[in-house]
């Protein structure tokens, strides 16, 4: 090993030149000039490479078939590593399962079954028995049951303040006896025969099933009085006064069913009633002067079409009671027929100014009257129909 | 001497590059042959022939040695051919790139 200037041949380990002659005392040039000058050799020969490779196709592509026997290579013996690791290591047969485990959860394919063996519907036929009410009950509607038996659940408490809302309604509606004694005595003759027969037919008055009544009404909690309001289907109206019975006679249809003797709480177009049930039920209670009150929208209304009303006007003449008075409407009523006008306003056309034509306004503000309530459809006129036949 | 020593220094740097590109393309080349590997089931079929050798052999006994000798080329012949394709055509393309310097 030829030394030349400066101790850092030692460290750098090679000579294969001899190190010019370096003036300096420090010896970090001279490492620098000897590093350079491999590199500067090693890209030499690599560019020679370069060019060679470049030329020759056959070479390229040895030279890649050597790369990737060389990747191969070292996956493989990463792989070997790995499981002898694993062997030493003691987990190598860890995943493996023993035949007879292997043989319990086998992937079972026969119809009727699913992949482990289950049968499809095997809970459909099976009965519980409701701790509550000792019945026998089907499992698919168990849990529904149980909360509707038990009383809890999310249904159920609506149901319960529902009920609250209504008995406190009714104890208010009773306290306004002064004007509405007439009225209280039909309701009460009535309803007392309804509320015998009421009684008999209830299953259990206490059930939350009962009841999708009311949603109408202004709800007011206090203290639940619910043995008057257990049917599902209906108001019972005696205990109702004058101006909340007309405000649900604007609103809903009102006809008093036969077999439960309630109002119907249906809308007012509701396809198990008639109008001239509608209209009988309004007589009754609000005199004969009260009309439907999508009549008396028509009050609101200016923009009427003329000719068609004629036709309805001929249609119309038996009934008497054509006439609208206005007092009888009330400005209890205005604001709803307002909301009507608005309603039958945008949507219909076949409309009047004529006080006699209001009543043909029956059938089609029928169809109107639930697009308060829901969307607004275009009213298919039933009143044609409806009117025929009673001509 | 000052100019020499700035084309030099060009010249190494730019050396130092290539070679830190041929690196990095043989790493993210492996890693990119070992997914592969996994995905085509190689790896499961390679460690199951390795099962029934170790159960040969024994397993006090298995040496590196051994194992390797017995993979390896079980593991060359059963690498996919779909996966040799591409694999060589990135090398090729690679070499196409950086070869003409």
């Amino acid at each position: 090993m030829r030394r030349g200037g400066g101790s850092h041949q030692r460290c750098l380990g090679l000579t294969p030149t001899p190190p010019p002659p370096c003036v300096q005392p420090c010896c970090r040039p001279l490492c620098y000039e000897q590093s350079e000058r491999r590199l500067h050799k090693s890209l030499q020969m690599k560019m020679e490479e370069m060019s060679l490779s470049g030329l020759d196709n056959s070479k390229l592509e040895a030279i890649a078939q050597e790369i990737y026997a060389d990747l191969v290579e070292d996956s493989c013996l990463g792989f070997c590593f790995e499981v002898h690791r694993a062997v030493k290591c003691g987990y190598f047969f860890l995943d493996d399962t023993d035949p007879d485990s292997m043989k319990d959860f086998e992937i079972v394919d026969q119809p009727g079954l699913d992949i482990f063996g289950q049968v499809f519907n095997q809970w459909k036929s099976k009965e519980c028995v409701c701790p509550n009410c000792s019945r026998s009950i089907a499992a698919s509607r168990f849990a529904p049951h149980l909360e509707k038996c038990l009383g809890m659940g999310r249904n159920s408490s609506r149901i319960a303040n529902r009920r609250i809302a209504n008995s406190n309604n009714m104890n208010k509606s009773e306290s306004d006896q002064e004007d509405n004694d007439d009225i209280n005595d039909n309701d009460w003759s009535y309803g007392s025969e309804k509320k015998a027969k009421k009684r008999k037919s209830d299953k259990n008055p206490n059930s939350p099933r009962r009841s999708k009544s009311l949603k109408h009404k202004n709800g007011e909690l206090s203290n639940s009085d619910p043995f008057k309001y257990n049917n599902s289907t209906g108001i019972s109206y005696e205990t109702l006064g004058p101006e909340e019975l007309r405000s649900l006679l604007t609103t809903q249809c009102g006809v008093i069913s036969e077999h439960t003797k309630k109002m119907c709480t249906r809308s007012l177009r509701c396809p198990q009633h008639t109008d001239e049930q509608r209209r009988a039920v309004r007589i009754y209670f609000l005199g004969p002067s009260a009309v439907l009150p999508e009549v008396e929208s028509s009050l609101d209304n200016d923009s009427f079409d003329m000719t068609d009303s004629q036709a309805l006007i001929s249609r119309l003449q038996w009934d008497g009671s054509s006439d609208l008075s206005p007092s009888d409407s009330g400005s209890s009523k205005t604001s709803e027929n307002q909301g009507w006008g608005l309603g039958t306003n945008s949507s219909e056309s076949r409309k009047t100014k004529k006080k006699k034509s209001h009543l043909s306004l029956v059938g089609t503000a029928s169809g109107l009257g639930s697009n308060k309530k829901k969307k607004p459809k275009p009213p298919a006129p039933p009143t044609p129909s409806i009117y025929d036949d009673i001509n | 001497m000052v100019v020499s020593k700035m084309n030099k220094d060009v010249q190494v740097r730019a050396a130092i590059n290539q070679t830190l590109i041929e690196k990095l393309e043989k790493e993210n080349s492996s890693e990119l042959l070992r997914a592969k590997l996994i995905e085509c089931g190689w790896k499961d079929q390679l460690k199951a022939h390795c099962k029934e050798v170790i159960k040969e052999k024994g397993l006090e006994h298995v040496t590196v040695d051994d194992l390797v000798a017995e993979v390896t080329p079980k593991g060359r012949a059963l690498v996919p051919a779909s996966v040799k394709k591409e694999l060589l055509q990135r090398t090729r393309t690679f070499l196409a790139q950086h070869a003409s310097l």
